[in-house]
């Protein structure tokens, strides 16, 4: 009988759609804790994550499985950096050591101690130095280190090749770094701080050379574009703001109502991906529903919000955006990354203003 | 032992006896103390002026007058008072001189018998003594006749009635701002006045609250430590200012004549000031309780409890009314006086309110001793009752009129036998049939909430059995029934509406606390505000029983504009009292009055939202011919909505083009930049460059996947 023909050729028809259309993120539950950073390769195949339980965790982009962790610290992982090629991966932790791993095998080929909590981790350029930045504890102050890792070495001195001190401020205030990244061709290091303020240093001799106050309120995370040519920092005065990194003028502001944790640049669309939420501390006396624990979206030039994704119930810590612009992953509060698989309708998206003049535009110009 | 015996007291008295005497040495006569000031008289002016034949008569009535106020100096000379004549024909001069015994009485004197009639022609005046001497010293100027100040047109304060697109204006107060923006109902609303001249000026336009009055022609805004300044017309220009130190609440008339200020302080013997608009006059002042209203057998806590009552105005300025214990005290405007000086009798009044568009009020009082509780209907300036309703086992009454005074509401809340349980049922007053028939609406439910349907005759009501409960039912009843009497042989079939009460719709499990009707009627919102409330806002068409569900947490009011066209949920705090909690959530939401969202805007603190309320400047006759070609009007509006809507759309797009093409020049010179540094870069890399594809292999991979198999026989 037809109507059998017919739910038979629709059913497979169904099937064979584009399968991200309607398709759900994929949990990645493998952290008992808070999500700290979650970050891509290079390539775009692989996903790392970092988070409060003490076992950072490599995963499949495409599928979501994991593929293993990397055990040995013993508190806090805050960051982690992955180099060019994905094979040896740098943590930040708050047992006060940095450790470099082998990606494939998970082994430690080093583990450098430091005077306190250790906060960010940056591969150079060329992935043969790393700088870290860590919290000041009990007498000593925060600092920044830079070590040497040849590409090859077996054995690595625990002697940072350059360290600046991070003193008190003249007014006795303690200013923690929050992140540091290496600019183009290893010119400068570039940290953050929570007072608002981004210094840029000299990666050989350790002189500051920049100082300036993008906000007011802590910056809580800084992203850059694979060129380096911007980036966009989140902080807690609820904005996001995008700088170009050669003469870091300030070029867009992105505002929200929560305090900001992460912003990420998409690199295959004009788009900024942003995610935070109330503070983790006030969290449990507003209901999950009006916390705003979306990830947002912005278009790059407008500084309009189009869109947003809902599904976690803590803040937004971290957000990665997979550099073929297939899919993005955001790590929050609630102990979960989620990667979502962007749908059809949202890459065939075209920008609001179309590229050609539009009937009566230059009429209205004249 | 001593043998000297010391004489007693008595003997010593004794020896001096006669010696000395109580008696004055010096006789004086028995004159009476010497006045000194004139306190105790009083000079009346104004008397007629009697001739000879008539003198004793008119001496004789104002001995009347004067001796009823206190005791005459009255002596066998002299009676008191003195009423000179001329010595050439013997009649009064039209003046008297009054001595009383008492300072008191001199002063009551002149109190009461200034300004007294004593006929039609004769009002008098009365001064003490003194003054009436320092008068009679004043040297007589010569009268210049005042210059009129130059007239200073006063701003058109109904200009922005006449807006091109026929918008709506809001207020809004945020932080250290005053924002006075235009909505037109569908898009981003655009600023008007922001105070930028005061800030100009180095000042802010407002620190405290701000208030439109009821025809929208002026803002109030409030200075506490100063009073309040009204700004009006195209440019809010400074329009007059009403000096009403500490003031808290500011309130218009309906017909915007009077402007009343209360600071709110008990204190205060002039907490509450009446003044004229359109002089700037001040007129009269009021403390803020009336006398015994707050009983004195009271505990000083129950005492800070009491509420002061507060000033109703009626519909048309013409009357000023406030309860007092027992009493309704209704001031006609005109003077500032009670309405033919005595105050309306209300044993037991605990509520009263004016009709919306009548000189009618309604008030009820609880049983006493040996009369049931009551609502009375009064009509003013007659104070005729209109009509009496009796209740029993009433616990509380309240009062809702129809915003046309087409039907007045008590809900009246009554207690069992036993005063444990409490039920309600409503009396509805239909003002416009003659003698005012009462329906009964028994209710077993508790009654949350009431509202009339403006320009309807429907009202919505909250309902629920436990009123604690959190799902509770919304009713609408009609007060107006269409009876339809089908055909009928050769009658056609007809309708006919009668008067006659009936339900029209319940929902049930609903999540609201607060009713929001549209000034247009038809549509009405539903609202579950307040702190511990979801914030949920359903809006409803009760035509079309259409349903829309949206949210706005926190939200702590619902604000329909006054076409009806637009609403506005908001989450404000107090200026005073630091209420961090709201800081995240505070703004506002526009939503159009199918529930679409328009507009949203966040202040890290908000006070507060007004819209501009609106007020007709057609006739009747003009409305309804407004209403006639309302099609034709609608075609216009269309056009112009279309033509609006093109021109903004295409204005932003040439910004975003602008914006987009700067940006892309910036990307483009980063990228031309990068280039350069490639060789650096590859350098860095042992010679590896990241850009070029062919590191990369291609390897084409075919998965296939089994779904299901199924095997059928043909």
């Amino acid at each position: 009988p037809q109507s059998i023909c017919c739910s038979r050729r629709k059913s497979p028809r169904q099937l064979t759609t584009q399968p991200n259309h309607t398709m759900r993120p994929i949990l990645l539950k493998g952290h008992e804790r808070s999500i700290t950073a979650v970050k891509y390769n290079y390539d775009g195949d692989l996903i790392f994550t970092a988070s409060k339980d003490h076992t950072p965790s490599m995963w499949r982009a495409e599928s979501g499985e994991r593929i293993g962790t990397f055990n040995g610290h013993k508190g806090t992982i805050w960051d982690l950096d992955v180099d060019r090629f994905s094979t040896r991966l740098l943590t930040a932790s708050a047992d006060a050591s940095v450790n470099l791993w082998n990606c494939e095998t998970g082994d430690i080929l080093h583990s450098f101690t430091h005077h306190g909590p250790a906060r960010g981790v940056a591969w150079s350029d060329g992935c043969e130095m790393f700088a870290t930045i860590n919290d000041p504890f009990v007498d000593h102050n925060a600092q920044i280190s830079v070590y040497d890792a040849p590409i090859g070495a077996d054995s690595f001195s625990d002697l940072p090749r350059l360290e600046i001190d991070l003193p008190k401020q003249s007014d006795g205030k303690v200013v923690k770094p929050t992140n540091i990244t290496w600019l183009n061709l290893n010119e400068a290091l570039f940290v953050t701080f929570d007072n608002g303020a981004i210094r840029l240093y000299d990666p050989f001799n350790g002189e500051e050379l920049e100082e300036f106050f993008p906000h007011e309120k802590k910056i809580n995370r800084v992203s850059f574009n694979r060129d380096k040519t911007l980036f966009i920092t989140s902080s807690a005065d609820f904005t996001a703001k995008l700088y170009d990194v050669v003469d870091l003028h300030h070029l867009k502001t992105y505002k929200t109502d929560r305090p900001v944790n992460d912003a990420v640049i998409s690199e295959t669309k004009d788009h900024i991906l942003i995610g935070g939420g109330q503070d983790a501390m006030s969290v449990t006396t507003t209901s999950g529903k009006v916390g705003k624990f979306e990830t947002r979206f912005f278009h790059l030039v407008y500084e309009e919000e189009f869109g947003s994704v809902k599904g976690h119930f803590g803040p937004i810590n971290a957000l990665a955006v997979d550099p073929n612009g297939l899919s993005y992953a955001s790590g929050a509060e609630d102990g979960y990354v989620r990667l979502h698989f962007f749908d059809k309708s949202y890459l065939d998206m075209k920008d609001p203003v179309p590229e050609d003049l539009q009937e009566g535009e230059e009429e209205s110009k004249q | 032992m001593s043998q000297t015996v010391e004489p007693s007291l008595e003997d010593e008295s004794a020896s001096l006896d006669g010696y000395f005497s109580d008696a004055p040495l010096v006789l004086k006569p028995n004159y009476p103390p010497l006045r000194e000031t004139f306190d105790t008289a009083v000079v009346i002016t104004n008397l007629p002026k009697a001739p000879a034949a008539k003198v004793e008569k008119l001496s004789k009535v104002v001995g009347r007058l004067v001796s009823k106020i206190g005791a005459l100096a009255e002596s066998d000379s002299f009676p008191g008072f003195q009423l000179p004549v001329d010595p050439e024909t013997g009649g009064t001069l039209g003046f008297a001189f009054v001595e009383y015994q008492s300072m008191d009485a001199a002063v009551q004197a002149v109190k009461s018998l200034h300004g007294y009639s004593l006929d039609k022609n004769h009002t008098l005046n009365a001064f003490p003594y003194e003054r009436a001497m320092h008068l009679a010293k004043l040297e007589q100027e010569e009268f210049k006749e005042p210059k009129p100040t130059p007239f200073k047109e006063k701003p058109d304060t109904s200009k922005w009635l006449l807006d091109p697109s026929q918008r709506d204006q809001f207020v809004i107060r945020h932080a250290n701002e005053t924002v006075v923006n235009w909505s037109d109902g569908k898009n981003v609303p655009v600023v008007d006045y922001d105070g930028s001249r005061e800030k100009e000026a180095g000042v802010s336009w407002c620190k405290y609250y701000v208030q439109w009055s009821p025809h929208g022609s002026y803002l109030a805004t409030m200075v506490p430590e100063k009073g309040v300044i009204l700004w009006g017309g195209e440019k809010y220009e400074k329009v007059s200012r009403f000096p009403a130190p500490g003031v808290d609440i500011v309130v218009f008339s309906p017909c915007e004549n009077f402007l009343m200020t209360n600071n709110n302080n008990p204190k205060d013997p002039e907490a509450i000031k009446v003044f004229s608009i359109q002089s700037g006059e001040f007129l009269r002042a009021f403390p803020l309780f009336p006398k015994g209203f707050v009983s004195e057998d009271l505990s000083p806590q129950e005492k800070a409890q009491v509420r002061p009552p507060i000033f109703q105005w009626s519909h048309d300025d013409k009357y000023l009314a406030r309860m007092g214990k027992d009493i309704i005290s209704v001031y006609d405007t005109q003077t500032m006086k009670l309405l033919d000086s005595r105050s309306l009798i209300a044993s037991g009044i605990q509520e009263f309110q004016f009709s919306p568009t009548a000189n009618i009020l309604a008030y009820w009082s609880p049983e006493s001793s040996n009369s049931p509780a009551h609502v009375d209907i009064i009509e003013l300036p007659s104070r005729n009752k209109l009509r009496q309703k009796n209740l029993f086992n009433v616990t509380k009454c309240s009062m809702v009129w129809h915003n046309e005074g087409t039907y007045l509401a008590v809900k009246v809340t009554r207690h069992t036998k036993s005063k444990k349980t409490l039920f309600n049922n409503l009396e509805l007053f239909r003002f416009k049939e003659p003698g005012i028939p009462i329906e009964m609406l028994e209710i077993k439910d508790a009654v949350m909430a009431l509202a009339w349907e403006p320009r309807g005759d429907r009202f919505a009501m909250i309902h629920a059995e436990n009123p604690s409960s959190t799902k509770v039912n919304v009713s609408f009843y009609g007060m107006k029934k269409t009876v339809v009497t089908p055909a009928k042989g050769k009658k056609k079939q007809e309708s006919t509406v009668v008067n006659e009460l009936h339900l029209i719709e319940t929902l049930s499990g609903k999540q609201c606390n607060c009713i929001f009707w549209s000034p247009a009627g038809q549509n009405i919102i539903l609202a579950s505000l307040g702190d511990s409330a979801s914030g949920a806002l359903e809006f409803y068409d009760l035509n079309a029983k259409a349903l829309v569900m949206k949210e706005h947490y926190r939200s702590n009011q619902v604000l329909w504009d006054p076409s009806g066209r637009t609403v506005v949920s908001v989450v404000s705090q107090p200026i005073h009292g630091g209420h961090f909690k709201f800081s995240m959530d505070n703004g506002y939401i526009l939503w159009n009055f199918q529930g679409k969202l328009l507009h949203q805007q966040s202040f890290e603190t908000f006070y507060q939202f007004q819209w501009r309320p609106r007020h007709s400047l057609l006739s009747e006759e003009e409305r309804s011919k407004v209403i006639k070609n309302l099609k034709k009007y609608e075609r216009e509006f269309d056009r112009a909505d279309k033509e609006l809507a093109l021109k903004l759309q295409l204005q932003a797009t040439k910004a975003k083009r602008s914006l987009r093409t700067d940006f892309r020049e910036k990307i483009f010179r980063l990228k031309e930049l990068k280039r350069q540094q490639k060789e650096a870069r590859i350098a860095l890399m042992n010679g590896y460059d990241s850009d070029d594809e062919q590191n990369y292999v291609t390897k084409e991979v075919n998965i296939e996947t089994i779904l299901s198999s199924k095997e059928e026989v043909v």
